[in-house]
């Protein structure tokens, strides 16, 4: 292409107001979907009501939620839609009020469950990000803009809490459920590592699978401390003979080879027997039936949750997650016979982008819960001094309110991170965009990580190969490529995998049963 | 910041300048002296810079028992096995010192229904902060004593609201509040009775701007409501009569000089009172 049409293509480009499209974006599918995800995950508040004598439980139900426009209550108590330049002007927040649906059930023991309360009540608010979906200058002409005081040529993006305008840093992280293999060394011999970040509704667990300098392979993962064997955990979880186990890691004959010296070193032979043997890691010094328990919990519970999936059989997960397990060894040993090279972190393809949207996702979610332990505590309280229970007397709204706005107004995101969110450069315009347009890697800056800041050839077209600080956060933090698109996660995993399971891909979990459900409809 | 001396420089008799916490001579450069006091303007600011000498710590607040003063033990993820059991422990037993009598309990969950009050009807900061101490010294006139705690938190927003010239109609509160209407009439008649609240009877204006946005009325019939509501104050046709029936009135009457579409009815369920009130109002009005 010569330098005329891309120049056109350029100008076309920018002239779309796309410089903060990412945002908008990630922010409006986050209020499309992501809030009704995160409640749906909820779905209920069970209160420890009816745990005495002659009582009946007590839970509520979560519904629908509803997101409206940014609008501010005066202390006269008159309610006006809110412009983002009244905000910064009055130094408020530019939040819309978040309403919710929910019922509170009583019965269940011996009476029938009946609905005590059900009303649609407002249980916080919400920053709304300028320029998306929600705002209320959305779809607004220039000369509208110009009319209540905002710059037509401001691209939005960000959020103005107390005053002050603050945009979400996007950050770089490694991507989750993707088995990364890589050469480590313990004790000063060189041994193969397979790793996994598990994430599934914001729960993130590391799965590590190891082959040690004897060539047994050893897997480790959250709530178990050290490490398993890894015949034993595949037993477990339902791979039974020996020649299933090295039919499901490789053909390969050197690999099969490898296999075998681990079957020899197994502790277990059978299912029942791994089982046990975990439940003694996993609770020692307990009781049989609560070790088995235990075991069973943990398997289900903290090994590789992204395999879980909303109606589908723990039977066939398992069988999943040890299919999984297979090809973690299968990338060990591949890395031990030199088949395949270690997987490069800073390869764009294992690099994923949290945007506003998702970082939202991630405060909502946190927030919820801390609502849901307060409306838990005010409906027991309520209910031990006899009082009726509504659904309007138990909702405090400041609590989500409170855990929306204070990490976007301070950047100390959940999960420990700081410096999230940042005020937006006004230096200039030209720093504005550049600002919205910002990503972070979680590097720590005061370590060297040279591979990290090197620019990496997979960079090409999305990252700005120029614009990066000087000094320690050199090539930690990055700015996009001028025309770059952000692609996103896909919505509705059930869709592609039927897709897969049309192609002929066998054994996907939930599939049939999905099949069936549709057919019943 | 810089300012320039009398004083010379002892070696080359050159202007001095002090800088921040320096002085130094404008010609050579030698640092004469160091270290003295920085008396130049405050890192941070604060907004009662003049009246206020403490500097350190979170504001205090009376809307929390303690005043805000209490510490918590947070957590960490850090932590492993028996330590992290005992930090949990640890953080029970901290939780369980802050209340230490039942009054202090008691005054706990006053406090908690008065922010799940002053949040749901969404009134400035400070209305939550003085009905907690509305709702303090009512405690200690020991008023709470055969009357119930939810009644007293709601009573105390109404009487702030109504102190503060922005108020709730009993209805309103009564909406949102864990207590009845009799509970909160109870507690109010005793906080107004014992505490010498100065309360004037209420002025229709003050509802005129929630209902008018309720309403979804247009600003002009929400000036002309406000005009006529001051002129039925003037002329004592107001008198007697229930405010928030006048404010719905004023709307009405308002509504149709300018020829909004506002019926009797709405105007009325909106003020919580029976169209017979706006009506005969609306008749005095005319008058």
């Amino acid at each position: 292409m010569n330098r005329q049409d891309r120049r056109a293509i350029s100008r076309e480009y920018f002239s779309r107001e796309r410089l903060a499209e990412h945002h908008f974006r990630s922010f409006n599918n986050f209020l499309d979907r992501g809030m009704q995800r995160v409640v749906e995950e909820k779905e209920s508040i069970d209160t420890d009501i009816g745990d005495k004598e002659g009582q009946e439980p007590v839970r509520v139900d979560l519904s629908n939620v509803r997101v409206v426009t940014p609008r501010v209550r005066e202390a006269d108590g008159s309610e006006e839609l809110l412009y983002p330049q009244e905000a910064r002007l009055r130094n408020i927040t530019y939040s819309a009020p978040v309403f919710m649906e929910m019922s509170i059930v009583r019965g269940g023991e011996e009476e029938e469950e009946h609905v005590v309360d059900q009303a649609e009540t407002k249980v916080g608010r919400m920053p709304i990000m300028v320029g998306s979906n929600k705002c209320n200058i959305a779809d607004f002409s220039d000369e509208e803009l110009i009319e209540i005081g905002e710059d037509p040529a401001d691209p939005g993006g960000y959020f103005i809490v107390n005053g002050s305008e603050r945009v979400l840093m996007t950050s770089e992280d490694l991507a989750p459920n993707k088995i990364l293999a890589e050469y480590d060394t313990k004790y000063g011999d060189e041994i193969q590592i397979a790793k996994t970040f598990s994430q599934r509704r914001g729960y993130r667990a590391l799965v590590l699978c190891e082959r040690n300098r004897s060539g047994i392979l050893e897997v480790s993962f959250p709530s178990v401390s050290g490490s398993i064997n890894f015949v034993t955990l595949v037993r477990a979880l339902g791979l039974e003979s020996d020649e299933e186990i090295v039919h499901r890691v490789s053909e390969d004959p050197e690999i099969v080879k490898f296999m075998l010296e681990n079957l020899e070193a197994a502790e277990v032979g059978s299912t029942a027997e791994a089982i046990e043997t975990l439940g003694q890691r996993v609770a020692a010094g307990q009781g049989k039936n609560y070790q088995l328990k235990r075991a069973n919990y943990v398997i289900d519970r903290y090994l590789l949750p992204h395999l879980h999936e909303e109606g589908v059989e723990d039977e066939e997960t398992r069988t999943n997650k040890a299919v999984y397990l297979c090809r973690m060894a299968e990338a060990c040993f591949e890395l031990a016979l030199e088949r395949r090279e270690s997987d490069d972190k800073d390869h764009y393809a294992n690099k994923r982008l949290k945007v506003s949207g998702d970082l939202m996702k991630d405060l909502f979610r946190t927030a919820l819960n801390k609502l849901a332990r307060d409306v838990k505590y005010q409906l027991e309280r309520a209910n031990m001094r006899n009082r009726q229970l509504a659904v309007s007397t138990v909702v405090r709204s400041d609590v989500l309110t409170e855990r929306l706005e204070h990490p976007i107004a301070t950047g100390n995101w959940v999960g420990g991170r700081s410096g999230v969110s940042q005020l937006v450069d006004r230096t200039d315009y030209m720093g504005v965009l550049s600002h919205l347009r910002r990503l972070r890697s979680p590097l720590s800056r005061s370590q060297p990580h040279f591979e990290a800041r090197d620019l990496h050839a997979t960079q090409w077209g999305r990252i700005c190969p120029s614009e990066t600080p000087e000094g320690p956060n050199c090539g930690l933090v990055k700015n996009f490529a001028q025309s770059m698109e952000l692609s996103q996660n896909v919505d509705d995993e059930r869709e592609l995998k039927r897709e897969l399971a049309s192609m002929g891909v066998e054994g996907i979990p939930g599939i049939e049963t999905v099949e069936t459900h549709t057919a019943d409809d | 910041m810089s300012t320039t001396t009398r004083q010379a420089c002892p070696e080359c008799d050159g202007r001095l300048r002090s800088m921040g916490a320096e002085t130094v001579c404008d010609e050579c450069g030698l640092v004469v002296s160091e270290d003295e006091l920085d008396r130049g303007p405050e890192w941070r600011s604060f907004a009662d810079d003049e009246t206020n000498p403490e500097r350190c710590g979170a504001p205090l607040t009376r809307s929390r028992h303690d005043r805000g003063l209490s510490t918590e033990i947070g957590r960490s993820t850090r932590l492993k096995g028996r330590k992290r059991r005992q930090i949990a422990r640890m953080r029970r037993q901290h939780n369980r010192a802050r209340i230490s009598s039942k009054r202090e309990r008691n005054q706990v969950y006053g406090f908690t229904e008065i922010r799940r009050l002053t949040g749901q009807l969404e009134l400035p900061e400070h209305v939550r902060d003085r009905s907690c101490v509305l709702f303090e010294s009512a405690q200690d006139s020991d008023l709470l004593q055969g009357r119930c705690i939810e009644g007293f938190a709601a009573a105390a927003v109404y009487a702030v609201c109504r102190t503060a010239s922005v108020s709730r109609t009993l209805g309103e509160i009564v909406a949102v509040a864990s207590a009845d209407e009799d509970e909160l009439k109870v507690a109010y008649g005793a906080l107004n009775r014992e505490l010498d609240l100065r309360t004037g009877p209420i002025d229709p204006s003050e509802y005129l701007a929630r209902f008018a946005s309720n309403l979804d009325l247009p600003t002009d019939v929400e000036r002309t409501a406000r005009r006529l509501a001051r002129e039925a104050h003037e002329s004592g046709h107001a008198a007697g009569r229930n405010p928030s029936g006048v404010a719905a009135a004023c709307l009405y009457t308002a509504a149709r000089d300018v020829g909004h579409e506002l019926t009797q009815r709405e105007a009325s369920d909106v003020a919580g009172v029976s169209t017979v009130t706006v009506r005969n109002t609306y008749k005095h009005l005319q008058r």
